[in-house]
């Protein structure tokens, strides 16, 4: 027992709110798991959004070019059609223009050691240029990719793909290909996986022609306008697209989540998760305020304004939306590093976490209206019954 | 003798309407001035606790005026209702009302903090007016841990926050034995004298009667009496 000149951190309706909560500990409890729950929910469907849309567009955010030259009416960098390689001559004739590089990427067939196929994306890259490289390596050098046959693949898709280390050898499209390293965390959002190998291997497999590819990857020379250089390449070479590297990137996140629907079906869990956080939070926070409305009705009676009673509700929100929130993002993180070995990956920035906190404090004060106002119409003379 | 602290002027209550209607309070004058303790005497049913809510702006009338420290309360909406109870009256309840989650003297400081008092004094006032009515060694006991006489002790603390000029209490004996009952009323009858404060106490118990300075009787939601009382212990 504390003696009587002892002070409490807490005065006001900071002590009440907190009182009114602690002292029904299950109903609390019931209350922070809910607000929990609901972080979860909305964290790993956001966390997922975000981990699909960064697959979708991870070669095009690893490039180094400032444009990217496309076959006409390409949607996605995932699936594209051809482009002759005089293009890249007309392209370095632009001004403005510093260096043109080759990619490619095409599906291919892919047959393990012991049968069977799968589907892959083969990416034909230009080992003397760094416009793109397989990054987080975590085996081999990309250097080995010089030689005859090489391809690097990721580790995420080994199992898939029937390989487990390198040297291992299978056949892309009936011919022989032998595994030279490994990245780590390089997802597909179509599910073939990434096979990197050169852009002179790269048109073997395919069969195409010497001279064609799939990209061209522009740099500026210094001080370039890449919008100016963007319409004179248009121009310049016609029946391509030319994108800026950013948008490029946001078409494909918007092609794939808006065309599969994976987009609205995330944000949808998501609004749920959000739903059941309000539920959960009014009703608790509901029952707690009709079992204390004689105490409500006592402070209105010795002359509290409406809105003493309001801060008392807006705090006990408050104090469950923080205690839940930290909570549900705890939860959250987990998954997180659960996924971060899985093929779907559950990725949450920084500003995502302060979405999710917006979120939290809104699902809260929403939750705590319904009590607000029920105690708008209480009747401070019950005080005497 | 001083300007009346409070002043009724006709004042009527009518709960309900039509066939159910029931006038609670009827043609009601009367004015409650400071040092004072009243006594409200009347049957069950009478309109007792409806006058003290009339006195205690809990209750606007249906008929007549009320005039509180020179505030005539007709046009006020219920905040302005709430801010002069704040400002003027303490209320001690027959059942306590304590806030049962918040310890002795928090009781008192939630009150504090409703007068704006800042929270680094909170504690030592509290304190103070616990002290004042023989309660400062239970500061930190929750109500369920207190016998009645000394929740109703807290209660008075609390309504004695901030210093209310009209201090109303209903029944504040009814649910203590005889002598406890005593000894509180005999606190408020100091309190009006010491502190200079009306006392409105509305109870059915005769042993609160020699502390009364004045008796007022209610029957049917009428005045009936309104005397000065002779033995008072003033
Ligand atoms: N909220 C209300 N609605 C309707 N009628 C009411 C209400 N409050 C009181 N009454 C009626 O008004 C009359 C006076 O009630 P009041 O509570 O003032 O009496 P009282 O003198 O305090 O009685 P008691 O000694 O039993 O406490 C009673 O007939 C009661 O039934
Ligand atoms: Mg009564």
């Amino acid at each position: 027992m504390t003696g009587p000149g002892i002070r409490t951190p807490l005065l006001g309706t900071s002590l009440l709110a907190w009182r009114n909560l602690s002292h029904d500990r299950a109903r609390f409890i019931v209350t922070l798991i809910g607000v929990g729950f609901s972080v979860l929910l909305m964290g790993v469907e956001l966390g997922l959004l975000v981990g699909f849309a960064r697959t979708t567009s991870g070669l095009v955010d690893h490039s180094r070019a400032d444009l990217w030259i496309a076959p006409a009416g390409t949607t996605n960098v995932d699936i594209a059609g051809r482009l002759d390689e005089r293009r890249r001559f007309q392209a370095l004739a632009v001004p403005g223009v510093a260096t043109v590089g080759k990619l490619m990427l095409q599906f291919g067939f892919w047959k393990k050691p012991d049968g069977g196929n799968e589907s892959v994306s083969l990416v034909g890259i230009e080992l003397d240029s760094d416009k793109l490289q397989p990054w987080n390596l975590v085996e081999g050098r990309v250097a080995d990719l010089q030689q005859q046959d090489a391809v690097i693949i990721d580790r995420l898709y080994a199992d898939k793909l029937g390989v487990h280390a390198i040297g291992d050898t299978v056949e892309i499209n009936s011919r022989r290909a032998r595994i030279v390293g490994f990245t780590e965390g390089l997802r597909t959002f179509t599910q073939s996986p990434y096979v990197w190998m050169t852009h002179r291997n790269a048109l073997v497999y395919p069969n195409y022609r010497p001279d064609q590819t799939t990209y061209l990857l522009v740099s500026l020379k210094p001080g370039a306008d890449a919008g100016q250089v963007r319409r004179a390449l248009r121009e310049r070479l016609g029946r391509v697209d030319v994108w800026h590297r950013a948008d490029f990137a946001r078409q494909a996140q918007k092609y794939w989540l808006i065309t599969t629907g994976a987009g609205s079906a995330l944000l949808l869990s998501a609004l749920l998760g959000l739903v059941v956080g309000i539920v959960i939070v009014g009703q608790t926070l509901y029952a707690t305020t009709v079992d204390r409305l004689p105490e409500y009705a006592t402070l209105r009676a010795i002359g509290a304004p409406a809105a003493y009673l309001n801060r008392v509700i807006l705090k006990q929100a408050a104090i469950s939306a923080a205690f839940g929130f930290g909570l549900g993002t705890l939860a959250v993180y987990v998954i997180v590093a659960i996924t971060s070995y899985g093929n779907v990956a559950v990725i949450v920035p920084f500003w995502l976490v302060l979405v999710l906190a917006a979120l939290t404090i809104f699902m809260c004060m929403f939750g705590a209206l319904i009590s607000i106002r029920r105690l708008v119409r209480i009747d401070p003379t019950s005080v005497f019954a | 003798m001083s300007t009346p602290l409070l002043r009724l002027e006709g004042v009527g209550v009518t709960y309900g309407s039509g066939a159910t209607a029931l006038a609670a309070l009827v043609g009601i004058s009367l004015e409650i001035s400071a040092g004072e303790v009243t006594l409200l005497l009347g049957p069950s049913g009478s309109g007792k606790t409806t006058l003290l809510q009339v006195m205690g702006c809990l209750l606007r009338p249906g008929q007549g005026r009320v005039v509180l420290d020179g505030r005539p309360l007709e046009t006020l909406g219920a905040e302005a209702l709430a801010a002069l109870r704040l400002a003027h009256v303490g209320f001690v309840f027959q059942h306590y009302n304590l806030f049962p989650t918040l310890r002795a003297w928090e009781n008192v400081a939630v009150a504090l903090d409703l007068k704006q008092v800042p929270r680094n004094r909170q504690n030592a006032q509290a304190m103070h007016l616990l002290d004042k009515l023989g309660m400062g060694d239970r500061a930190s006991h929750f109500p369920a841990e207190l016998s009645g006489g000394q929740k109703q002790r807290v209660a008075i603390a609390r309504a004695l926050a901030g210093s209310p000029n009209l201090i109303l209490a209903d029944e504040p004996t009814a649910a203590l034995d005889g002598k406890t009952g005593q000894g509180v009323v005999a606190t408020l009858h100091d309190l009006a004298h010491r502190e200079n404060c009306a006392v409105v106490i509305v109870s059915h118990d005769p042993r609160v009667e020699p502390f009364a300075d004045r008796v007022l009787h209610l029957e049917d939601g009428r005045l009936t009496d309104d005397r000065r009382a002779a033995g008072n212990q003033a």
